[in-house]
């Protein structure tokens, strides 16, 4: 036995918590999209923990699926980030408020 | 003949008046003036016509039931007998004259549409309270007159001193209404039920402290109609409608309402002694009070107006001592001659060039010989000067009234007395100052209409004759009044001969006093200045300044209190408090709605906080 | 001693994630954080998932973050992109939600029997990877690769070069 469950999880919950942090407080685009990919990342971590529990892969084979679909989503927002900065010129979060009030 | 075509003696006048006041602007006048007179004469001639039937116990007839729920059954019925008979022709006997009059008196007027329509509209509802032989029936007639009233006395409602003039007529003979209607409501349930003949024949069985405050309460209402005391500060001011409405509203027919109420509840009313002593009483302090005030007053037809509210006290008086044969005599002659001393008063203020203060009439004996002598001619019956109809119809009553059982009854006939020489003073007061000396105005006479003339000739011969109704036996006549009204007239004056003579020469030696104190002061006149006293009874008696005080203030302070104090502070106060809470919660929660995805994120993630703590909460128990 | 290791990266990962988070620059955000992947890498190899360590570097380090630093390099973000602006104000309310948020679900562990085994070690080899992953998951494989391509087509059009007829046409 390497570690006790209870100690992944913990891990993994402050990883996610702060990545939480990270796109709760900070206001450019490209690092809330950082804070998200620290989030799946976190996932993943319980993920295979899980799977190392239970001895099955199955926890494993849902990593990937989450990697493949990260990246895909990447792709796209990286590209909107884009689009953006385009648009407004600038990539402060705070200066989309069309829907304030 | 047929009991049904009855009917039609009010349904004439109504359907011309409907018509009128349908079409009657399209119509070129001469047809709507003819369908208006038509339609009050026709009324006038089926009324002789069906006289046999009010022989007897007289004729009743039914048209349809108009209310049946539970108990309560009221027919439109109508009972024509020997009390509503007479009544009947009188009123479209003098409404037809005053029809013609009031063509002559408008023909410059360009709203005769509507005075016609209301005119029959009023005579409709007048028949409708002395034909009806259910007390529904007949408050619904009672308020007709009340509302014709109101619309005829602010018929000229651009000057705004007529409309509030008509208001006040409305408003407090409506508080006399109130009274008359609790009154109805308490005798449905005494009785079971409002049918007139009924209710008389039942009276008896009605207890007598009830009685009692049944027959008060139908004085109210009837004081309202009558313009008695307290409710009659309304009349004086009801002057500023058309003559012709004065003359047939305000001297013939609806003042005399109340009396003929009195009169047909007369079975009822005269078993409660306590009842009988106040109509008796208000009907003589209303006369004094009323005959004092028409000394001084100014107006020609004011004065008219306060000798009316005299004369109807007259009436009261009568009907409190227990003679309806009094009351009535008194009520035809006095329509007689008071509609003709206010159609005449109506020819003089064209004579005067529209002037109606009689301290500026004088000499106009010269200007009209035949209006003149018409109108000396009402004079002289309304002071009661020996052997004019207004003589013997007084005499009644102060015999009535002289021979009460009650030691109050004697009191009341010395104050009739006393009431009888400031009527003869005030009466040749008015016809020294407008007749007699040196034209003092500087009026224009306007043209006399043919028609207000000899309008006034019918009238003048009946007030003189109209002794001939009921003479007493003493002089040797039939009292054929009291032989028509046969069980209903009431307790018949049984004084002896000598009694009597004495009587009828009391009351000859007030008149002759009035006449020659008024000829004493009055026959020359110089224009006399107003002292204290002339100012207290010009206003009547400050009465207006009194219900002023006593009502009027406090009810607009009351008013104007839940107006601003609960109306708009509490009720709007509440309500805008309410909104302006919602506003400000709303720009509150606003702040939340940052456009800001962090801040977007971050509810959610306290979300799921609580989510957590549920779970956690969960697991923990 | 794989115990220790794991401390040791663990404790790495989160320093690094931690800091990451904190720094105003982007690229140095990007590179703690690649830091922070390697870390958890070797966790997951020390968890019996030697493939999916593998490919937390090639594909996660490798192709994401590598993404991130061309889409950083291209927008030539200047080096303090936020403004100076409430350090405390933005961070202070997070830290507080960070915190309750953490204690809660630690709360929840403590109530889960299941957490308190060990995790044992083991090693999956990438035959029996392969094995469930062809057979088992073969529908969610062809699924994923639909997916890649349409984020492929989505991110070429949403990043397509403006022109000015297009401009006009997003200004409407």
């Amino acid at each position: 036995m390497i570690v006790p469950f209870a100690h992944v999880l913990t891990f993994a919950a402050a990883l996610f918590v702060m990545g939480l942090a990270c796109v709760l407080a900070r206001r450019n685009l490209i690092m809330i999209l950082i804070g998200v990919e620290v989030m799946l990342n976190a996932v993943g971590v319980v993920l295979v923990g899980a799977s190392a529990l239970w001895r099955q892969v199955d926890g494993q084979v849902f990593v990937i699926f989450l990697m493949a679909m990260t990246s895909a989503e990447v792709s796209i927002s990286l590209a909107m980030v884009v689009y953006l900065r385009r648009r407004k010129g600038t990539i402060n979060a705070d200066a989309f408020d069309g829907m304030k009030g | 003949m047929n009991p049904k075509l009855l009917f039609l003696i009010p349904l004439l006048p109504l359907l011309c008046g409907a018509a009128n006041a349908l079409c009657g602007m399209r119509l070129p006048r001469r047809l709507a003036v003819i369908l208006a007179v038509g339609g009050v004469a026709a009324a006038t001639v089926l009324t002789l016509v069906a006289w046999p039937l009010a022989a007897g116990k007289g004729t009743a007839a039914v048209l349809y039931t108009w209310l049946a729920s539970g108990p309560l059954e009221v027919p439109v019925a109508i009972r024509f007998d020997a009390l509503s008979a007479p009544m009947t022709l009188m009123v479209t006997f003098v409404s037809t004259l005053i029809h013609l009059y009031a063509t002559g008196y408008m023909e410059r007027e360009e709203d005769y549409a509507r005075f016609f329509a209301l005119l029959n509209l009023f005579v409709f509802a007048m028949l409708t309270i002395v034909l009806a032989d259910n007390l529904l029936l007949l408050f619904l007639g009672w308020e007709g007159v009340g509302f014709c009233s109101y619309g005829l006395i602010g018929f000229w409602y651009r000057e705004e001193k007529n409309a509030i003039a008509g208001r006040k007529a409305f408003i407090v003979t409506r508080v006399g209404d109130v009274f008359f209607g609790i009154a109805l409501l308490w005798l449905f349930k005494l009785a079971g039920t409002l049918s007139v003949t009924a209710i008389n024949a039942r009276a008896d069985a009605i207890p007598a402290g009830d009685l009692t405050v049944l027959v008060l309460l139908l004085l109210a209402g009837a004081c309202g109609k009558s313009a008695q005391l307290p409710l009659m500060t309304w009349l004086p001011d009801a002057m500023a409608g058309p003559t012709p409405v004065s003359a047939l509203i305000h001297a013939a027919t609806m003042v005399t309402a109340g009396v003929y109420l009195l009169c047909r509840l007369f079975p009822l009313v005269s078993l409660s002694p306590a009842g009988m002593g106040a109509i008796a009483s208000v009907g003589a302090l209303t006369a004094l009070y009323a005959a004092t005030s028409a000394l001084a007053q100014r107006e020609i037809k004011r004065v008219l107006a306060y000798s009316t509210m005299s004369q109807i006290g007259y009436m009261f008086l009568a009907v409190g001592a227990g003679s309806v044969t009094g009351a009535m005599f008194h009520l035809f002659t006095h329509a007689f001659f008071k509609a003709l001393l206010f159609m005449g008063a109506g020819c003089l203020i064209h004579l005067a060039g529209d002037e109606n203060d009689i301290f500026k009439m004088g000499g106009m004996a010269k200007k009209h010989r035949p209006v003149f002598l018409l109108f000396v001619a009402g004079g002289l019956c309304l002071a009661g000067v020996p052997l004019t109809g207004g003589f013997f119809s007084k005499d009644l009553i102060l015999l009535a009234a002289f021979e009460g059982g009650h030691p109050l009854y004697p009191l009341l006939w010395a104050v009739g007395l006393v009431t009888a020489l400031l009527t003869a003073l005030y009466t040749f007061r008015l016809l020294y100052l407008v007749f007699a000396g040196e034209p003092r105005g500087s009026g224009e006479a306007h043209r006399l209409p043919a028609s207000m003339v000899w309008s006034l000739y019918p009238l003048a011969a009946l007030g003189l004759a109209g002794g001939l109704l009921n003479l007493p036996p003493m002089v040797g006549g039939g009292e054929a009044l009291q032989e028509l009204l046969g069980p209903l007239a009431g307790r018949e004056a049984s004084a002896s001969h000598a009694v009597e003579w004495i009587l009828a020469g009391l009351s000859t030696l007030a008149v002759a006093t009035g006449w020659l104190i008024a000829r004493s002061r009055y026959r020359t006149f110089s224009g006399k200045p107003r002292g204290a006293l002339q100012s207290f009874l010009l206003a009547g008696w400050q009465a207006d300044r009194l219900a002023d005080l006593l009502l009027v203030r406090p009810f607009g302070a009351i008013a104007r209190f839940l107006w601003q104090g609960v109306d708009l502070s509490v009720i709007d106060g509440l309500l805008e408090s309410l909104a302006r809470g919602c506003r400000g919660g709303g720009e509150r929660l606003r702040i939340l709605t940052t456009g800001r995805l962090s801040s977007y994120l971050t509810a959610f993630a306290w979300g799921l906080v609580v989510i957590l703590g549920w779970f956690l909460i969960a697991i923990i128990k | 001693m794989s115990t220790v290791l794991f401390y040791i990266l663990a404790c790495t990962a989160l320093v690094a994630t931690g800091l990451a988070i904190t720094r105003r620059n982007p690229v140095h955000a990007v590179i703690y954080l690649v830091n922070a992947l390697f870390a958890l890498a070797l966790i997951f190899y020390l968890l019996g998932a030697p493939l999916v360590a593998a490919w937390e570097v090639i594909i996660y380090a490798g192709a994401i973050m590598v993404l991130f630093l061309f889409i950083i390099m291209m927008l030539e973000l200047a080096p303090a992109e936020e403004p100076r602006g409430p350090g405390w104000l933005s961070w202070g309310p997070v830290l507080l939600l960070s915190a309750v948020l953490l204690g809660a679900i630690v709360l929840l562990m403590a109530f889960d029997p299941a957490a308190a085994e060990g995790v044992p070690s083991w090693y999956a080899s990438p035959r029996t990877f392969g094995y469930v992953l062809f057979k088992e998951y073969a529908l969610a494989v062809e699924i994923v690769s639909f997916q890649l391509l349409f984020a492929a087509v989505g991110a070429f059009y949403v990043g397509r070069a403006e022109t000015p007829k297009r401009a006009a046409e997003a200004k409407r």
